[in-house]
C-alpha cells in the first residue's frame, strides 16, 4: 500500500465508517528509514504541528498545534508519511466509538455495529486495509478491544516504553501509547520505532529504543501460556470458547505448555469500579486546562469566568460532562478517602494479585471480549455480572500494572472478527511478540 | 447524590447541565453506587495508594536548561483574541 493508494482508500471508506477527522494529502517523506514511504494514521489525540488536532472534542475542533508529539517526530525520522487523523471517543473517554464530536465510527465488517473505542478510527483504517499501521492510545483497553472487534493486531507496550509527550491525556497513571498493525511482525517493528527514553516525558522508561523485530521468531517450545480461568468461566458464547480452545491446542502441538491460572474473583470484580474512579478523577484534573482562554473553540462572555463556562458547556459532550461530575465527586474532600484513595489502594491489591499470576507463566491469555462487536446502540448486559465485570473489562489489568499486552485476531465468531489477548511481564515485550507471533502462525495454519 | 450536589459540582467544573442531564446523572448514580460498593469488599488496611503502575524510580531531575520553547506568535496562534502580544480577555478589575 503506497501513500496515494492509502489516501484513496481512506476517502472511499470515510462515508460509511467515519474513521477519520482529517485525511492528510500534503505530508511527504522527510527521512529514509524502516518506514520509508509507509502511510500511517494517527489517532486525533496525537499532537501534530500545523495539522488540526481535535481530541474528538468540539472544544478543540479548531486547534492547530504549534509542535509535534515525540512519536510523530519518531515516525517521520523513520520515513513514515502521515495520511490521517482518526476519529476517537471524546478525549479518549469511551469504549464504543460513538462519542466523538464528528459522529459515530462504524465497524467496516458490519455497519450496524461499533468498532469499539476509544481508538475507533485507527482500528478501522487498518481493518479496512487503508493503512498497515495506525497509532492509538490505551487507558483501559482502548486499543486492544477495538482490535478484537475489527480483526487486527492491537498492541500496548509497557507503561513508559513509548513517550506520551504530545498525547492529549485522559488519565495519566493509566495512559499508554498503543497502535494497530496488520500483523505481529509489524507490531514488533513499531515498538522499535516508537520506544526509547524521552527527556520530554519524565515517565518514559530510562532505556533506549528496543530492537525486537530482527530477532523475532515463533518458537514457543517449552513456553508457558497461562489461561485466565475466571475470564473463561465468565464467557458463555460457545463459538468464542471453541475458537480459544482450538488455538490453545494448536499452541500445544507446537510444544507450548498450556496452564490454567486463577485470580481471586472478589478482587477481580473490583477492576471496573477501581478504573472508573481513578480514570474519571484523573481526567477531571487533566482537562481543567481546557478553558477556551488560550486555545480552543472559545465562546464569548462578559468576563473570564463566563468565557470558560460558556466554552466548556458548548465544547464538551454530555458523556464527558457526566464523567467530570463523577470524577469531581470522587475528589471532594469528604469523598476522597472512601472513593479516590480507596480505589488507589484497591489498585495495589489488584496489581499484586495480577503480578503473581504473571509470575506463574510466560504470558497470560484469554478471549479479548466475550463475543463480537456490539450493535451501535450498545450492548445490554447486567453491570454486576461476571461477564461484564470480568470478561468484558479484565484487560484494564494491564493498565493498572503497566504490563505489555497485545490482542491478536483469531478465527471469526458468528462471521465477525474476534481476538485473543495476551499479557506478559513488565518490560518483556520480546516474549510478548514471540508468543503473539506463535498465535498468529497457528491461526494462519488453521484458516 | 442529588440535583443540588450535581449542580454545585458542575458550577465548580465551569459548565452548565441541562435538566435532562442532571436527571440522567442522578439516575445513573444509583446504579453506580452498586458498582462502587464492590470496593468495600477489599480489605485495604495497611495498603498504601498506588499512583503509578510500578514503583521504579521513573522521575528524574533534569538540569534547569531551556530545551525547547515556543515563539510568542506560536504561543498565541490559537488564542481567540490577541492584543499587543498578549491573550486578550474582558477587563477583570471593574
Amino acid at each position: 500500500m503506497n501513500v496515494n493508494e492509502a489516501i484513496n482508500r481512506l476517502k472511499e471508506i470515510q462515508s460509511t465508517t467515519n474513521a477519520c477527522v482529517t485525511i492528510i494529502e500534503h505530508d511527504v517523506k522527510t527521512h529514509e528509514g524502516v518506514l520509508s514511504d509507509v502511510p500511517i494514521a494517527l489517532k486525533d489525540n496525537v499532537i501534530t504541528k500545523g495539522i488540526l488536532t481535535t481530541g474528538g472534542s468540539k472544544l478543540l475542533s479548531n486547534y492547530i498545534p504549534p509542535y509535534n508529539a515525540t512519536i510523530v517526530d519518531k515516525i517521520k525520522q523513520a520515513g513514515g508519511v502521515i495520511v490521517a487523523k482518526t476519529t476517537l471517543d471524546e478525549l479518549g473517554m469511551g469504549g464504543t466509538g460513538t462519542a466523538s464530536f464528528n459522529g459515530p465510527v462504524k465497524n467496516p465488517f458490519d455497519l450496524t455495529r461499533q468498532a469499539g473505542g476509544s481508538s475507533s478510527g485507527s482500528a478501522v483504517v487498518v481493518a479496512a486495509k487503508a493503512v498497515d499501521i495506525a497509532i492509538g492510545s490505551d487507558t483501559g483497553d482502548s486499543v486492544r478491544k477495538p482490535a478484537s472487534y475489527v480483526g487486527v493486531v492491537g498492541t500496548k507496550p509497557t507503561y513508559g516504553r513509548i513517550s506520551r509527550y504530545g498525547i492529549i491525556p485522559y488519565a495519566s497513571s493509566l495512559d499508554h501509547v498503543g497502535y494497530f498493525t496488520s500483523d505481529v511482525r509489524l507490531a514488533a517493528l513499531m515498538c522499535d520505532v516508537l520506544s526509547g527514553q524521552d527527556k520530554m516525558d519524565h515517565t518514559s522508561l530510562p532505556y533506549p529504543s528496543t530492537t525486537l523485530a530482527p530477532q523475532l521468531h515463533d518458537d514457543v517450545k517449552g513456553k508457558v501460556y497461562g489461561i485466565f480461568k475466571e475470564v473463561l468461566e465468565a464467557i458463555d458464547h460457545p463459538q468464542t470458547l471453541k475458537n480459544f480452545d482450538a488455538v490453545c491446542k494448536a499452541l500445544e502441538s507446537k510444544g507450548a505448555i498450556i496452564k490454567t491460572i486463577s485470580m481471586n474473583e472478589t478482587i477481580l470484580r473490583t477492576c471496573l469500579p477501581t478504573y472508573y474512579i481513578i480514570a474519571n478523577c484523573e481526567a477531571t484534573a487533566n482537562h481543567s486546562n481546557l478553558t477556551g482562554v488560550n486555545f480552543g473553540l472559545t465562546q464569548e462572555g462578559e468576563d473570564v469566568e463566563t468565557i470558560m463556562t460558556n466554552t466548556r458547556t458548548h465544547g464538551f459532550g454530555p458523556l464527558i460532562r457526566k464523567r467530570f461530575v463523577i470524577g469531581s465527586y470522587g475528589l471532594k474532600d469528604e469523598n476522597q478517602d472512601k472513593l479516590f484513595r480507596k480505589a488507589q489502594k484497591v489498585r495495589r491489591v489488584i496489581v499484586n494479585e495480577f503480578n503473581r499470576m504473571l509470575s506463574e507463566c510466560d504470558g497470560l491469555i484469554a478471549p479479548a471480549t466475550t463475543s463480537t462487536a456490539p450493535l451501535l446502540e450498545g450492548a445490554n448486559m447486567n453491570v454486576l455480572s461476571n461477564a461484564h465485570l470480568i470478561a468484558e473489562n479484565y484487560m484494564v489489568l494491564a493498565n493498572f500494572s503497566g504490563a505489555p499486552s497485545i490482542t491478536v485476531p483469531i478465527m471469526p465468531v458468528d462471521g465477525l472478527p474476534h481476538g485473543i489477548n495476551l499479557t506478559c511481564k513488565i518490560e518483556d515485550e520480546a516474549t510478548m511478540f514471540q508468543l503473539a507471533l506463535a498465535i498468529e502462525t497457528c491461526v494462519k495454519e488453521r484458516l | 447524590m442529588n440535583k443540588d450536589i450535581i449542580l454545585s459540582l458542575a458550577e465548580e467544573l465551569n459548565f452548565t447541565l441541562s435538566e435532562g442531564e442532571v436527571e440522567n446523572i442522578v439516575n445513573e448514580f444509583h446504579s453506580l453506587q452498586d458498582l462502587l460498593s464492590l470496593l468495600e469488599t477489599i480489605d485495604t488496611e495497611g495498603v498504601s495508594e498506588m499512583v503509578y503502575p510500578f514503583e521504579s524510580p521513573l522521575l528524574t531531575l533534569r538540569d534547569d536548561e531551556v530545551t525547547h520553547e515556543l515563539s510568542q506568535s506560536q504561543a498565541l496562534s490559537n488564542a481567540h483574541k490577541v492584543k499587543e502580544g498578549y491573550v486578550s480577555v474582558p477587563k477583570v478589575v471593574k
